[in-house]
């Protein structure tokens, strides 16, 4: 009984914490508005002197409380008698105490608001009209109370709710009974002949190549904009994934091998500050050319260090490349800050082809070959050495792999998918600049490569779409763009930590079909 | 009988120590050599000369006549010698086959570009590896486990998938550092069968750093003694045996003449 006393307070304390803070950065109001947009008529008239809004905002309240209250009644170590009164009490307590925290801070902000304090000037998100909406119209008393009920009334429920489902033996036993039903359906004569048939594999690349092919046509100029600054993260994402998933040499600079690609495309085919105009097919090889040679130019002295040397090493190496491309010195060769204006599209027997959807399909086109190759190298001999670099550099020595050879092929590799990326980016904005090449997006790189899935490419792809797609798609909530990233690496790390598709391996002992094994989620470290 | 592995004053220094001092050692082809020594004799040190991961002051290493000083170990690996780790360093987040497959490395030759294309060579090639792979594995005892994470194998298991892997070299002489670490009596006994079987059905050369004195008695034909870098005894298992410098070095000075004789009876 005192052990779930302190479950709920713990849980109470919590969620009242977090429920304050998310009213302090404004977060709140917003999922107010948000809702009303999502479901319901924003400016439908007011119920009961409640706005749309607030009504949203108290049913997003709400289910933090039933959060709050089920958390608190979780079941406590070694618990076996009378699950009812644990339950209660424990989604009792926390919803009193996150009642109790919220209703202070309503009291709080609401007196302060009254004696116009502007708090606005240190807390910048707690506008007086987000206080009034908190306070749901009414005195500071009135929206402590309110709020000091909800909390309780919600726990309580979340309590009660958490014991309907027999705290999560209901969830272990939907999951038991959803893989013996996938299990017996992978058993079907059908199933398994459709499965095993190499045919089907090809029907499935075809399914999606349609979609592939479709989906621009469909979208508007927004979401191919979208869909092909994804695309470009995907080719930028298989490129390091070589350099760190593969070969294990974790490079922080590779923006460097981006900007390069850029650079390339921008001066070989911009009327200035080069005037050279060439055709963008003559400027996009020679682009990855470059960037590849960079990357051995770079690699040759650098490759002899290991871990964290290497990453601060590249890490300079990527802010020389912007710095040099922002300085004064080179104004007159690149632009410098101004960046390089009307950079050339790519043209098929004459006709350009600038719009939207012709440009998605040529980055789809990109991505495809690069998607190919680097699962043709990762299944050859030069990725399995990569691997065995990766897991022990000292041993891949000793069974005769040179490993300053296989390292610069991975580095020179993943610049030239880099390279390939940045001329796209370049050509597709028809502008480059230093800006476009910040410390940042080295990072998001790393970050695709790592949250996807390390070493793996359907991870890179999810990873992409996760860190690149998702935040478009969630545009209303681009104020806590960063928040959401910080809280989905740590949820990341704690649950998934090989990423969200782990790297798998072939079997390879019986047959030679594609069967693969799911590495244990631990596999990130070795 | 033909020389395989002939050092000639090996000395490796590292600041002031000699950790390896003018050793010279000769090993028959198809023998089984076994080098032991105190904790801190210079026997690990040795196999790094040997395998090219320490260039040695002075002296030299030839191989089949052949001399290896100045090699990588890359390089060492080509011409036909490999080894394995006295405590086991597999390519644990590799599956067993693909830790093999790692090591015939240096015995196919698919180029990044031919990867990419998958010309018939390479394919062809590769099936074969894979093939050799599976030999190997059915060789070493552990048909069935080819597709598990190399760490998600028991401890005996992962020393001979090392063996395995060092295989995949087709090496001509092998060196083993400690095979039976960590291992209880039966299963150093199982794997003393393994190494004569390594040798006489694969013809090749063993050289053996052990501890485990059982194994080294029972298996070698020759045993060479370290201390402080300097060979100080080399000859049958029964010479060394009776030989008072070797059991000095071992227990101290003036043991030698009380132990002589219960010495001679392997424990």
């Amino acid at each position: 009984m005192k052990k779930q006393l302190r479950l709920g307070l713990n849980a109470g304390f919590t969620f009242g914490i977090v429920t304050i803070f998310l009213f302090l950065i404004g977060f709140t109001g917003t999922s107010g508005d948000l809702l009303a947009d999502l479901f319901s008529n924003k400016n439908a008239a007011p119920f009961f002197g409640l706005t749309p809004q607030m009504i949203n905002m108290i049913i997003f309240l709400a289910l933090v409380g039933l959060w709050a209250g089920s958390y608190g009644s979780r079941k406590s170590k070694g618990q076996t008698d009378d699950p009812w009164a644990p339950a209660l009490i424990g989604g009792l307590t926390a919803g009193l105490v996150h009642g109790v925290l919220v209703g202070l801070l309503a009291l709080l902000v609401g007196t302060l608001n009254l004696n116009n304090v502007p708090i606005n000037m240190y807390l910048a998100a707690v506008l007086p009209a987000a206080i009034k909406m908190f306070l749901l119209g009414g005195s500071p008393v009135q929206g402590a109370i309110f709020h000091l009920i909800l909390f309780t009334l919600t726990g309580f429920l979340g309590g009660l709710l958490s014991r309907g489902v027999a705290r999560g033996s209901w969830r272990v036993r939907a999951e038991a009974n959803w893989k013996n039903n996938w299990d017996g359906f992978n058993q079907k004569p059908f199933i398994k002949q459709v499965r095993g048939n190499p045919a089907t594999r090809y029907v499935v690349y075809g399914v999606l190549l349609v979609l592939v092919f479709l989906v621009p046509l469909v979208a508007g100029q927004y979401w191919n904009y979208t869909i092909g600054t994804v695309c470009i993260y995907v080719l930028l994402g298989l490129g390091l994934n070589i350099v760190v998933g593969l070969a294990g040499l974790l490079d922080l600079g590779y923006v460097a091998f981006f900007a390069i690609g850029a650079y390339t495309m921008a001066l070989l085919t911009a009327p200035a500050p080069q005037h050279l105009m060439w055709s963008f097919w003559i400027a996009l090889p020679i682009g990855v050319v470059l960037a590849a040679l960079t990357g051995l130019l770079l690699g040759a002295p650098v490759l002899r260090l290991r871990g964290d040397y290497l990453a601060i090493v590249t890490l300079g190496f990527g802010e020389i490349i912007r710095l040099l491309s922002t300085s004064d010195a080179m104004t007159s060769f690149s632009g410098g800050p101004k960046g390089v204006p009307s950079i050339a599209g790519p043209t098929i027997f004459g006709k350009p082809f600038n719009s939207g959807a012709d440009f998605v399909y040529l980055i789809f086109l990109a991505a495809i070959l690069i998607i190919f190759v680097t699962n043709r190298l990762q299944n050859s001999r030069v990725g399995r050495a990569w691997e065995a670099m990766r897991e022990d550099e000292t041993v891949s020595r000793a069974m005769g792999i040179n490993t300053l050879t296989q390292k610069l092929l991975a580095f020179a590799i993943g610049a030239a998918f880099a390279g390939l990326g940045g001329a796209l980016f370049a050509s597709r904005n028809q502008f480059t600049g230093p800006e476009d090449f910040t410390f940042m997006v080295s990072v998001n790189v790393v970050a695709v490569v790592i949250v996807g899935g390390m070493g793996n490419i359907p991870g890179v792809i999810a990873g992409a779409l996760v860190l690149k797609g998702l935040p478009e798609v969630l545009r209303e909530l681009q104020d806590y763009r960063v928040m959401v990233f910080g809280a989905l690496l740590v949820v990341m790390m704690l649950w998934r930590p090989a990423g969200i598709i782990p790297s798998s391996r072939r079997k390879m002992e019986v047959g030679t079909d594609a069967g693969v094994t799911e590495t244990p989620k631990e596999g990130s470290e070795k | 009988m033909t020389i395989a592995l002939e050092t000639r004053s090996l000395t490796k220094l590292f600041g002031g120590l000699t950790a390896v001092d003018s050793v010279d050692l000769a090993i028959e082809e198809h023998a089984i050599f076994s080098v032991i020594g105190p904790n801190g004799a210079g026997k690990t040190t040795f196999y790094n000369c040997i395998t090219g991961f320490y260039e040695p002051e002075a002296g030299d290493i030839l191989f089949f006549g052949e001399s290896l000083v100045g090699l990588s170990p890359d390089q060492v690996t080509y011409r036909g010698i490999s080894r394995t780790y006295q405590n086991i360093r597999l390519f644990a987040n590799m599956s067993a086959i693909e830790n093999i497959l790692v090591g015939e490395h240096s015995r196919i030759k698919g180029s990044w570009v031919e990867a990419i294309l998958h010309t018939p060579r390479v394919v062809k090639e590769e099936k074969q590896a894979v093939e050799k792979a599976r030999e190997l594995l059915n060789f070493v005892g552990l048909v069935g486990l080819g597709d598990q994470l190399a760490r998600n194998l028991p401890y005996g298991a992962q020393r001979r998938l090392e063996i395995a892997r060092a295989l995949g070299s087709q090496p001509r002489l092998l060196l083993l550092d400690e095979p039976t670490a960590g291992m209880n009596p039966h299963e150093s006994t199982d794997m003393m069968h393994f190494i004569r079987r390594l040798r006489d059905e694969l013809k090749i050369t063993i050289l053996l750093i052990e501890h485990d004195m059982r194994v080294v008695m029972g298996i070698s034909e020759r045993i060479a003694v370290l201390d402080y870098g300097a060979k100080i005894a080399e000859g049958t298992p029964a010479e060394i045996q009776g030989n008072p410098r070797v059991i000095e070095a071992y227990l101290g000075s003036g043991a030698a003449s009380g132990l002589t004789n219960s010495a001679s009876q392997p424990a």
